[in-house]
């Protein structure tokens, strides 16, 4: 056991974790944004970051175009699918608040992705290798990957636009105002479907960025999706939904426990130990480790 | 509104209800729990759907359009509870306020008015709403509300849950914005001091009106002090 005890290693971990985390953070504010205007879990998420590493991983083998160049069109799709998406699927039930309707409708969009993207890619793992994909360097002592390094950076200034956009423009501000009381939001003059859609979009484009980061730095296959959706509700409830930090921080701390149990206990219990943390906290504090205030019924 | 059905699923709450608000005018809705009185005005800004019957405002229909719509067209509603957006600032709940498109182009004017009538709420703009006393939530909910630049503002109960200075703060305001123009419509469970103020008003009982008149001569109908307000509020103290 003492030999587990090596500072470098424990920090080395510590980077990994947070590294992996932001990936889940950001999926997990996906989740919190479709959660506050249209109160479902939106269950396909992780499967849409998974086409979208499909999607990136096909624009690099057939037209050659770098994943990180990639990014802009890849955002500027998920984007508009995000808005398709509400209009052609979700729009009728979140009209209606049948909530049951648009969580069956979210769950049915995951197998249809699932399916969809093993017959169109097959079920083997795939990933994005780039001549630089393997690129280390070492900043205090530790190793980082290249790739991962950028995907942190990317993940952050993702958090960081979507916190500026909801703080500073007035349609965020309004997207915050709905997911506190959506019938007083009304009563503002806002009208639900553009709330909902302006969540789904972003929902929708911070799964194309988390998806790009995962084909940047792990394989991935079609039915990876549903672990990552488990993983990033994991993140919601450790970080409390309703804040953006709450949600990132949450993910951050799920990579945490991920990477350190990982290392302790090896990686089948780490899974157990991610768990047995999301259930303390239901336990003990049911509105997540930072998101404070409590979220109303 | 004229003939007036509203159904919560298969429950009726108001029956063939008809009342008529004057430009400009105060008009009290009073009654009992349960008699209707937010029924209505939730049928009139669209939150719910009236049954039958026809609402009209200026001569526009409000019966089929969306509560988005109704704001526009210049009826706000400061519902029950105050809603406010209590993680949002109070800046923040103002300018929401201003949002229907009509009220946008005039919201530094408007922010000037609420922040008049309240200058609490320019001394805690930065605070979030959640953290006011009760009297500051029911201040910042009407000057949110005020922020559309309404014609009709409707108020339900304003006063619940207050401190005796506040109701007296809340009451002198709905005379200082009545002044201003501003057609108020307002359900009160402070029976005495709805009456004394309005212009017109309705007594609604189980979803039908039972009485109506103007404030004072329901304020002095033996029926209603008996009912209503009990013998210790009728009389002058």
């Amino acid at each position: 056991m003492l030999k587990l005890l090596n500072v470098g290693l424990i920090a080395q971990g510590f980077v990994n974790g947070i590294l992996f985390g932001t990936m889940y953070g950001i999926a997990a504010i996906g989740l919190s944004l479709i959660f506050g205007t249209m109160r479902i879990v939106f269950i396909a998420q992780g499967s849409v970051i998974v086409f979208f590493a499909y999607l990136c991983y096909w624009l690099y083998r057939l037209f050659g175009i770098d994943p990180y160049l990639s990014i802009i069109p890849i955002v500027l799709a998920a984007l508009l699918l995000g808005i398709a998406f509400y209009y052609a699927l979700f729009k009728e039930a979140a009209v209606l608040k049948d909530r049951i309707s648009s969580l069956l409708i979210a769950v049915g969009l995951m197998f249809f992705l699932e399916n969809f993207m093993m017959m169109a890619w097959t079920p083997n793992p795939r990933a994005v290798v780039t001549s630089y994909g393997f690129y280390n360097f070492s900043l205090f002592g530790i190793n980082l990957t290249l790739t991962r390094f950028i995907g942190l950076l990317i993940a952050i200034l993702a958090t960081l636009g979507v916190f500026i956009f909801l703080k500073k423009t007035l349609i965020g501000t309004a997207v915050r105002a709905a997911s506190e009381d959506i019938e007083a939001s009304t009563l503002m003059g806002i009208n639900p479907n553009r709330v909902n859609v302006v969540a789904f979009a972003m929902g929708i484009g911070l799964a194309s960025i988390a998806g790009i980061n995962i084909a940047t730095t792990y394989s991935f296959d079609p039915v990876y999706g549903f672990d990552i959706a488990i993983k990033a509700l994991i993140a919601l409830t450790l970080g409390g939904i309703g804040t953006v930090h709450g949600a990132l921080l949450g993910g951050i701390l799920l990579g945490l426990i991920e990477s350190y149990g990982t290392y302790f206990v090896g990686s089948a219990w780490a899974q157990a130990v991610c768990f047995m943390v999301f259930l303390l906290v239901l336990i003990f504090k049911p509105n997540g480790l930072f998101g404070g205030t409590s979220q109303e019924s | 509104m004229k003939g007036v059905d509203v159904l919560y699923g298969d429950v009726q709450a108001v029956w063939d209800l008809s009342i008529h608000v004057d430009e400009g005018a105060i008009v009290a809705l009073v009654g009992a729990n349960g008699a209707g009185k937010t029924t209505l005005l939730k049928a009139i800004s669209g939150i719910i759907r009236a049954k039958r019957g026809e609402i009209l405002f200026s001569g526009k229909s409000l019966t089929k359009i969306r509560p988005q719509e109704v704001v526009d067209i210049g009826v706000s509603h400061v519902p029950e509870g105050r809603r406010l957006f209590s993680k949002l600032t109070v800046f923040e709940n103002l300018r929401l306020g201003a949002y229907p498109p009509r009220a946008r182009p005039l919201f530094e004017k408007s922010l000037e008015r609420a922040y008049g009538l309240f200058p609490v709420l320019k001394e805690r703009k930065n605070q979030t709403a959640g953290s006011l006393s009760g009297g500051e939530q029911q201040m910042l909910a009407i000057g949110r509300a005020l922020m559309a630049q309404p014609h009709l503002l409707m108020l339900d109960e304003p006063s619940l849950g207050l401190s005796p200075i506040f109701v007296r703060t809340i009451f002198e305001l709905i005379g200082t914005l009545n002044d201003q123009k501003v057609t108020i419509l307002l359900v009160e469970q402070n029976i005495h001091q709805a009456l004394k103020i309005a212009h017109q008003a309705y007594v609604l009982k189980t979803g039908r009106i039972a009485m109506s008149g103007r404030g004072n001569e329901l304020l002095a109908n033996p029926e209603v002090q008996k009912a209503y307000i009990g013998e210790r509020w009728g009389k002058p103290r």
